[in-house]
């Protein structure tokens, strides 16, 4: 992923510190983990900034950084309204119209994960089991891909084995979560995010100096729409500082998959629903929205403007675009060698940290979940509907050894991709489910178990047959009939989440009315 | 606006930067409101 020579000594000085600080505050929190609550919320009395920068700290991977930003480089600007709904989905909207029903229902029922939450919120076991199971089938992918691209940062800055830095990577993240539960996860995300946060803010203001100011840097980039290459050109694409060509493959690419996939995707991530439960009351969820807004902005909509740019500055340096500066074509390079040949010596090490810093925040939180769904959602034996903290801990490091099993197996260049499908598959499972669960005084058991099973089957379902950048790589679709992807152009760009989302949507509505229907029928009856 | 000569790339600016002004302005106003027990905020 990224090829950054860096000062090694300095970097690896800073590095430690950086770890003595996340292994301390590792061990406040198996300090304060007492009671099973404080392993699995947190004890429900997180500080709100504590939340916002967990939250936004967990949201934000390396990919997105480093992975969109490098799309942003390929795309150009118009990832900027993945950066709108990050805000206005990602916090605003869940933050107040979710994460208050989230914490007063989940404080109400005693519930401590998300399929635990729904499983209560419907009376029903089989919600439990089925949000678990997609959790434990489909989270280890993501977390696979967020070890690969830790891992390969590790590689390339400290030069030492590939295999080597994955498994260190792994078990020191392992090693606070197993022990501290999500009290040490979101302390440490809290210190990671507060890394991040300083190093966007450096990045974006350094970029704009080395380009002569906002306005010349994009008015240059705007007058690059000439040097587009023809493949993209041909794609759709108009230049880095305008849309693509409406509904052109580009654009398609750009709105469903990246905007519309990964902003809607990340109302129902299980690992962020969670964190509304870690809270005591509303207020900190209020104080925690004043945080998250400028978090993300400074997250995303940094990387995505800065990636753009790293346009101007190749083409002004070395007279290539950015694409064309990127080592073997691969994108998630380019905003790592923009670093390391546009930025002071001591900024590439604060960037490096940041970049530690998002994958261990993100990885952090993977592996809790993941833990939590396979020991206490799935294999839960007793219905006391508590959670015992042993069979957890255990849980999640059979988790652990499967996502590095997956990270050994899986492609390297598949980061942002796997980031997208499981944010797609997540928001066509649940969505609707959670939406329902939360703002109706009576949810509809039927109706959940008809929007989980067709949002997963279809996602599912067009990710193998449909989507072709999916299906070609998945090989079921060639196997069965003979063709990378069963329906053409533009079909096959669609990102599965817009077909399957809507399809999920649907099924909730009618699962709901039948219910209200057989409820309206029965009454007569019941009158005599 | 801004050297970006396309609206659909700097309206999506003003709205990020609108939506963020929004969440700030959200948790002054809401800042004390929703102690258990309380409504406020939503």
């Amino acid at each position: 992923m990224s090829r950054v020579a860096v000062d090694t000594g300095l970097f690896v000085a800073i590095t430690l510190v950086y770890l003595v600080l996340t292994v301390g505050l590792g061990y406040l929190g198996y300090r304060r983990t007492k009671e099973d609550d404080d392993y699995m919320v947190a004890g429900r009395k997180i500080h709100p900034v504590v939340l916002a920068l967990s939250y936004g700290a967990t949201f934000i991977s390396t990919s997105a950084i480093v992975g969109f930003g490098g799309v942003a480089a390929q795309l150009g600007m118009g990832m900027i309204w993945l950066t709108v709904l990050n805000i206005g989905l990602g916090i605003f909207i869940a933050f107040v119209f979710f994460g208050k029903r989230t914490r007063r229902i989940g404080h109400n029922l005693r519930a401590v994960t998300f399929p635990d939450l729904m499983g209560k919120c419907y009376g029903s076991p089989f919600m439990r089991y089925a949000a678990g199971l997609v959790i434990v089938v489909g989270m280890p992918l993501y977390t696979a891909a967020i070890l690969i691209g830790g891992a390969q940062f590790i590689t390339s800055t400290l030069q030492i084995p590939y295999t080597t830095a994955l498994i260190a990577f792994a078990v020191i993240v392992a090693l606070y979560v197993v022990l501290g539960g999500l009290i040490a996860v979101m302390y440490t995300d809290a210190l990671q995010g507060g890394i991040m946060l300083v190093g966007m803010a450096v990045l974006l203001v350094l970029t704009y100096v080395q380009l002569g100011g906002v306005v010349e840097a994009h008015t240059a980039l705007a007058g690059m729409s000439d040097l587009v290459p023809e493949a993209l050109a041909a794609g759709g694409m108009t230049g880095w500082a305008s849309m693509p060509e409406f509904g052109s493959p580009i654009w398609l690419t750009l709105v469903t998959t990246l905007v519309l996939g990964v902003g809607i995707g990340v109302l129902a991530q299980p690992q962020l629903v969670v964190r509304f439960m870690t809270v005591k009351d509303s207020r900190a969820l209020n104080r925690a929205v004043l945080v998250g807004g400028p978090f993300i902005l400074m997250m995303t909509g940094v990387a995505f403007t800065v990636g753009a740019l790293t346009n101007v500055y190749f083409y002004r340096t070395e007279g290539v675009i950015a694409l064309a500066a990127a080592t073997d074509g691969n994108v998630d390079t380019i905003i790592p060698n923009f670093i390391n040949v546009s930025m002071p010596d001591l900024f590439v090490v604060i960037f490096m940290l940041t970049l530690l810093a998002a994958a261990m925040s993100t990885l952090s939180s993977l592996f809790h979940v993941m833990g939590t769904s396979l020991g206490f959602d799935v294999l839960r034996r007793t219905d006391s509907g508590r959670a015992a903290m042993r069979p957890i801990q255990i849980a999640t490091i059979v988790m652990i050894v499967v996502s590095i099993v997956l990270a050994f197996v899986m492609p390297g260049s598949i980061i942002a991709r796997a980031t997208a499908m499981f944010m797609g598959l997540c928001a066509s499972a649940f969505l609707p489910t959670y939406a329902h669960a939360m703002y109706s005084s009576s949810p509809s058991l039927r109706a959940a178990k008809m929007s989980l099973v067709t949002g997963t089957v279809a996602w599912f379902a067009w990710t193998a047959f449909v989507h072709v950048k999916e299906s070609a790589a998945l090989g079921l679709s060639n196997l069965l009939f003979g063709v990378p992807a069963l329906l053409s152009a533009p079909w096959q760009d669609v990102d599965p989440l817009v077909v399957a989302l809507p399809l999920s949507t649907a099924a909730l509505l009618v699962g709901w009315a039948l219910d209200r229907h057989e409820v309206t029928a029965e009454e007569p009856a019941g009158a005599v | 606006m801004f050297g970006i000569p396309d609206p659909a790339i700097w309206v999506g600016y003003l709205l990020a930067l609108g939506l963020t002004l929004a969440c700030i302005v959200y948790g002054l106003l809401n800042w004390n409101k929703g102690v258990d027990g309380e409504q406020g905020g939503s």
